[in-house]
């Protein structure tokens, strides 16, 4: 059986995360705020690392990240402590981490790009074409 | 020079689009012969269809020896992706007629894409929808964002597979939990990364359906990988699923 670990992402909270070791489904105490929100403006231009707060864990131990925030947008979160694990588990993302990753990559097609959305698909795959082919 | 044609043509009510880039012969008419068995699909399986053949099953117009080998191939998926789900996936909703669209999509487009293999297409990528076959990879394949159309949550890397998605975004409660008959809850967007799409896009419709316990019965499923974004803005990869 796979092992998942949902991570949690505390915004409100100065970007702490909270890890969980329970499969799912259970009950969730926070949740990550509307995936790709902008953030709000950092304070002047340019590249800027925030630390988070040390937050115990549970029984599960200490967790503290850092957030690169880049002309207000997150651009990076690194987990600078985290509790130890089985080498077999592997934290998962929340949305947000994952399509920070997802955002730069060259693609040459979308899944679940539409339904009924057809003007957008044409629009998208046309802009597909162009970059890939 | 071979010719390497991508053609975008709007079947089934999405866009659908065939993407040739390489082959051993000149693929040109092979292309057409997709999009016409794509069309002649709609014209048979559509239940918004009057003439069709799933419509002339509702009104109890064809006996159950008069429904062609294509329409009991996709009842024989429709059956094992019902018993699978513990009835989650279904094609006989409460008040409503059969309608198979849910495996006819994924199935024709699978059948498109070996044909396109047989007349002599070596790397190319079907896109029904959102809803990819790709052959002759590697191809890199986008998942999307399930908030933001011009945005990625993930990208895969392929080589000789099925991607297929389904999710609340746009037409927003489309899938019925067939145990409750209530929209399924519980997912935001499921990703199924298999060897055809007919497998692919029934598991992930299934799994959509299952809701939160969806993820883990997909990747329990043979030869499936998935991603899965929860309501809780959660993310759920299988063990071994092809990210780029």
């Amino acid at each position: 059986m796979k092992k998942t670990i949902p991570v949690l992402l505390l915004t409100a909270a100065g970007f702490a995360w909270v890890w969980q070791y329970e499969p799912v489904p259970h009950t969730e105490t926070a949740v990550v705020a509307q995936a790709g929100t902008p953030q709000p403006p950092a304070a002047g231009a340019g590249s800027q690392t925030l630390t988070g707060t040390e937050v115990a864990a549970g029984r599960h131990g200490i967790v503290q990240v850092e957030v690169v925030l880049t002309n207000g947008s997150i651009t990076d979160v690194r987990v600078l402590r985290a509790p130890d694990t089985n080498p077999t588990e592997r934290a998962l993302p929340t949305l947000r981490e994952e399509a920070l990753t997802a955002q730069s990559a060259d693609i040459d097609t979308v899944s679940g790009a539409t339904m009924t959305s057809e003007a957008y698909a044409e629009s998208l795959q046309a802009a597909l074409d162009r970059k890939g082919s | 020079m071979l010719g390497n044609p991508r053609r975008v043509e709007h079947i089934m009510g999405f866009p659908i689009s065939i993407d040739v880039r390489a082959t051993t012969s000149p693929l040109g008419p092979a292309v057409d012969r997709a999009f016409d068995w794509l069309r002649e699909v709609d014209a048979r399986f559509s239940p918004f269809r009057e003439d069709s053949e799933v419509s002339r099953l509702n009104r109890a117009e064809l006996s159950p020896a008069e429904l062609s080998d294509d329409f009991l191939e996709v009842l024989a998926v429709c059956r094992r992706y019902e018993e699978r789900s513990g009835g989650a996936f279904s094609v006989r909703l409460p008040g409503r007629g059969l309608d198979p669209c849910a495996v006819v999509k994924g199935w024709a487009v699978q059948r498109a894409a070996e044909a396109l293999m047989d007349a002599g297409a070596r790397r190319f990528c079907v896109n029904a929808g959102g809803d990819v076959v790709a052959a002759g990879g590697p191809w890199r394949v986008g998942v999307r964002h399930p908030d933001r159309i011009d945005q990625l949550c993930a990208v895969l890397a392929v080589e000789d597979a099925a991607v297929a998605t389904s999710g609340r975004y746009e037409r927003g409660d489309h899938i019925l939990d067939g145990r409750t008959g209530a929209p399924a809850t519980g997912l935001r967007s499921i990703t199924v990364v298999a060897d055809t799409l007919t497998i692919a896009d029934t598991t992930a419709t299934a799994a959509f359906a299952l809701g939160a316990d969806g993820p883990e019965w997909a990747a329990a499923q043979p030869g499936c990988e998935v991603f899965a974004v929860t309501e809780g803005n959660r993310v759920f990869r299988s063990e071994n699923l092809p990210l780029a």
